[in-house]
């Protein structure tokens, strides 16, 4: 029916530029370009928007959650380490405090053991010291009660021989006890 | 055949084909948007056959473009924009191929056989891209404000500068579809043309013989400077193409209070 028409109207090249026109203004090409731009167009636009684009946005968007992922595991591991650091520097510290605490205990107990044997050994001394000055003292006055016996017998013999008169030995003593005052 | 600057925009049917009375034939330029599509397609899915948590140079090149897109649309149309990603991404994907393909030089390449084509340099495809984006803003914005869309015309002024500024803002409006399809179409056209005209300067030179021959280095080394400044206006425009659309977009979604 019309397909004679249609090789007719099928543009031939050369005729348009023959009267200088811009093939563009050629409006005989308008229907078959806009046609074929439909179809090709459509199909771009179909092909990017079901497969493509989703895939490269896909795509960009694992990589995106896997740098944040990673980020926030490095971020995770980083606040474990600076964790254990603290961990340990309290348990240094507290050990250290503890150490200190015994060494003190020890010290005090070491000081209280010594004092306590010091005391020991001065109260000991004190009471040899004593029982030693008591001694003497006894000793001493032995002597002196022995000094006072010789001497009143001397002072009864020498009574006797001067003037021929018994003295007994208790006024000797008397006599005696008296002179020293 | 004597080509003229305008020969490379020319578009013939490859394979006839007509549907319901209207010519529908396989030409050139339709080649060349399966030739884009496929090489975006392709290029994609070599990219991600191997996804891998680090990416080879192929993928980290799609994650890119992924990633340039969803910045620039969320900067400029917020997550909310985000909706519209991959119409925004396959527009910038099809406008960038399309621009940087053309500028490959097939034609030297194969002896003349096969000839490069810009998709983009033809009005009615931009235009239909650009008519597509405002199409897109209008409907989103009645669906996602209703009658209050129209207050985008209406912008935060002394209410008599009102009556000014209203039909301007509604003529700039309007005139979106057309500034941004003529911005690229043109930006293709000129960048081409003008190629093709240093082209022509250089064998007509050569030919000229003598001292001439030796002048035609001047216009070889225009050549080098433009394709390397085309290659830049061809991701600009395809990034332009793309930002403009989240903006236009961002007025569909947030009218003034952004």
């Amino acid at each position: 029916m019309q397909d004679i028409e249609t090789t007719e109207g099928i543009v031939v090249p050369g005729e348009e530029h023959a009267e200088g026109g811009l093939p563009q203004m050629n409006a005989e090409t308008y229907a078959s370009q806009l046609f074929w731009l439909v179809l090709t167009f459509g199909f771009l636009l179909v092909v990017l928007s079901k497969v493509a684009l989703p895939k490269i946005g896909s795509v960009i968007a694992a990589r995106k959650d896997r740098i944040t992922g990673d980020l926030e595991t490095a971020e995770r591991l980083r606040k474990e380490a600076s964790d254990a650091l603290a961990a340990y520097e309290s348990a240094l510290a507290s050990a250290r405090g503890r150490a200190t605490t015994l060494a003190d205990e020890k010290r005090k107990t070491v000081n209280a053991e010594m004092d306590r044997l010091k005391a020991a050994a001065d109260a000991q001394t004190q009471t040899a010291l004593t029982e030693a000055e008591a001694r003497i003292e006894e000793t001493r006055k032995r002597a002196a009660g022995h000094v006072q016996q010789v001497a009143s017998e001397a002072a009864a013999d020498i009574v006797e021989r001067l003037i021929g008169e018994k003295v007994s030995s208790a006024d000797a003593l008397q006599a005696v006890q008296s002179i020293r005052g | 055949m004597a080509a003229g600057p305008m020969e490379q925009f020319a578009v013939h049917p490859i394979i006839p084909l007509e549907i319901g009375g209207v010519d529908v034939s396989f030409t050139n330029a339709s080649l060349w948007m399966v030739i884009v599509v496929a090489t975006i397609t392709l290029l994609l899915t070599m990219a991600m056959s191997k996804s891998s948590m680090v990416p080879s140079r192929l993928q980290s090149l799609a994650e890119i473009s992924y990633t340039f897109i969803a910045d620039m649309i969320r900067s400029s149309a917020g997550t909310e924009g985000l909706k519209f990603f991959p119409f925004i991404f396959a527009l910038f994907m099809f406008v960038l191929f399309s621009n940087m393909l053309g500028l490959l030089p097939f034609q030297l390449i194969t002896g003349g056989a096969f000839h490069q084509f810009t998709v983009t340099s033809h009005i009615i495809v931009t235009l239909a891209l650009a008519l597509t984006v405002f199409a897109m803003v209008i409907v989103v914005g009645i669906a996602k404000h209703g009658f209050r869309f129209l207050t985008l015309f209406v912008p935060h002024v002394p209410w008599y500068m009102l009556p000014i500024l209203t039909p301007i803002e509604i003529i700039s409006f309007l005139s979106r579809p057309i500034s941004l399809s003529v911005r690229l179409f043109a930006n293709m056209l000129a960048g081409h043309t003008m190629l093709v005209v240093f082209g022509s300067f250089v064998v007509g030179l050569a030919a000229a013989g003598g001292a001439l021959s030796a002048l035609s280095v001047i216009p070889m080394l225009v050549i080098i400077g433009v394709t390397a400044l085309e290659f830049l206006v061809a991701f600009l425009q395809a990034y332009v193409f793309a930002i403009l659309t989240s903006i236009y977009l961002n007025d569909a979604l947030h009218l003034h209070d952004h």
